[in-house]
């Protein structure tokens, strides 16, 4: 098995993170001496890391941190207390939002990720969980 | 208050003695069904209601579905606001059925295609059952039911002091089509601008709830409302600022989608704090005559309580769309 250095390799890593990753498509575990990618067509390619740090340019937010983003304009939008509950689950509708509320949210994040919503999209979003997923997608098709 | 408290209380001793005689809508009072091109608006006001024992009435007579969806609101606040979107819908729909011998609980509800509340009537085959439409929409201080028989409806409701959080002209630029970003543009005052495109907010809420293909079949930004003076026939003045002179249009009147169809606006002050959009569709054999006004009729209730006939006050002023309000 090959041994690749990762110097001159050019990778588009989704999501490193420290903790495992939810998302089928890509499962890291990063901290020990390999680095395991299952996406990106490459099945079970490992690269052996000798005493080297990586240095990697992720371009694409990590899934929690968007989460955590999005969970912090929807408690502005409402108003909510900081304390408040407010995570992936959370429906809007459940937090009170109304119509006003969801465009003026997608508005938010339109602003906070750099990003344009379709309006269909727009519509299908009802939790924070989608919205941070839909961020994500958007994201990808620019990077 | 407390004589609210002892009338709630009288209702539930009476639902608890009569029980199996009595349905729950024997305490609602009946009403006449809604002719065509009328259209009939109830609302209540959450302050208002505090007894727990109401509430609980309430409650009781939404669906399992209904009262899952009230479990999962978060707040108490939330939960109230919940049960009462509900409790009004069924209740004022239990009214118009024959002789009221419907059970609010005993209504069924569908969705159309793209998601909007329908009443479903086929659950039952000996009654005959007006085709009663309806829509409902909730601020924290004042929850609506509009109904027709026949027409599509859809309304909005919004407080007149709602913040924006974002720019009133941003908000604008993004979501109204151009002709409406030109006539806010125009408006010097800024809290009368922010009460103009609220306006328009609610407007557009209701066109789009009536015509019931959800917001991305019919994005904000492809229509545009239009204020015309009837008196001048076929000069249209473009005015910055409705009024309640104006007749109020929708432009383009239908559009590439087949969403055709003669729709009528009404829009309302209630008791000066919010805003009420009523769009209905007329028979399209008015169009090209001259509108007919909208006929509406209002009424504010505590369902099992009591109901009172908004006529002749200014607790509801219409401030545009050719209407005439009915005496109940």
């Amino acid at each position: 098995m090959a041994a690749n250095a990762l110097t001159g390799a050019s990778i588009s890593m989704r999501p490193l993170l420290s903790q495992l990753n939810q998302t089928p498509a890509c499962s890291l575990i990063s901290g020990s001496s390999s680095v395991l990618a299952s996406s990106f067509g490459k099945r079970n390619v490992s690269f052996s890391l000798r005493s080297r740090s990586i240095r990697l340019t992720v371009s694409c937010a990590a899934k929690q941190e968007t989460v955590d983003k999005v969970c912090a304009i929807v408690k502005k939008q409402l108003a909510l207390p900081d304390d408040s509950t407010v995570n992936g689950e959370s429906k809007f509708s459940a937090l009170g939002a109304d119509s006003l509320d969801t465009v003026e949210i997608v508005m938010g994040l339109e602003e906070e990720f750099g990003i344009s919503v379709e309006e269909d999209s727009a519509q299908s979003i009802t939790t924070v969980q989608e919205a941070a997923d839909l961020i994500e997608e958007i994201i990808q098709k620019k990077c | 208050m407390s004589s609210l408290l002892d009338k709630a209380r009288l209702m539930m001793n009476i639902h608890c003695l009569g029980r199996n005689l009595v349905t729950a809508s024997s305490s609602l009072h009946c009403v006449q069904l809604p002719a065509q091109k009328e259209a009939h608006f109830w609302y209540v006001l959450p302050d208002e209601i505090k007894d727990t024992n109401l509430l609980n009435q309430y409650f009781e007579i939404l669906s399992p579905s209904e009262k899952e969806s009230v479990f999962r609101m978060t707040g108490e606040l939330l939960k109230k606001r919940a049960i009462l979107a509900r409790a009004l819908v069924r209740t004022t729909l239990a009214r118009y059925q024959i002789n009221c011998q419907i059970d609010p609980k005993a209504l069924k509800f569908k969705k159309n295609r793209y998601g909007k509340p329908e009443v479903d009537l086929q659950y039952t085959e000996d009654w005959k059952l007006p085709q009663l439409r309806f829509n409902i929409s909730h601020t924290s201080s004042l929850i609506a039911c509009g109904v027709t028989v026949g027409s599509p409806i859809g309304i909005d409701v919004e407080e007149k002091q709602r913040r924006l959080k974002n720019d009133v002209l941003a908000f604008a630029r993004r979501y109204f089509s151009p002709d409406e970003i030109e006539m806010l543009t125009k408006i010097a005052d800024p809290e009368l601008r922010r009460l103009e495109l609220i306006k328009l907010w609610t407007l557009k809420e209701a066109y789009v709830k009536a015509v019931g293909k959800g917001f991305s079949n019919l994005p904000f930004n492809t229509f545009t409302f239009q204020f015309g003076n009837r008196l001048k026939t076929g000069i249209h003045l473009r005015p910055h600022v409705m009024s309640k002179a104006h007749e109020i249009t929708v432009e383009p009147p239908d559009d590439s989608k087949n969403i055709s169809g003669n729709w009528q606006f009404v829009l309302l002050e209630l008791y000066g704090s919010h805003y009420a959009a009523i769009c209905i569709e007329q028979e399209s054999t008015n169009r090209g005559k001259g509108s007919i006004p909208v006929n509406l009729m209002l009424r504010k209730t505590i369902p099992f309580v009591e109901d009172e006939c908004i006529f002749g006050t200014d607790k509801a002023v219409v401030i545009g769309g050719l209407t005439t309000l009915l005496e109940c």
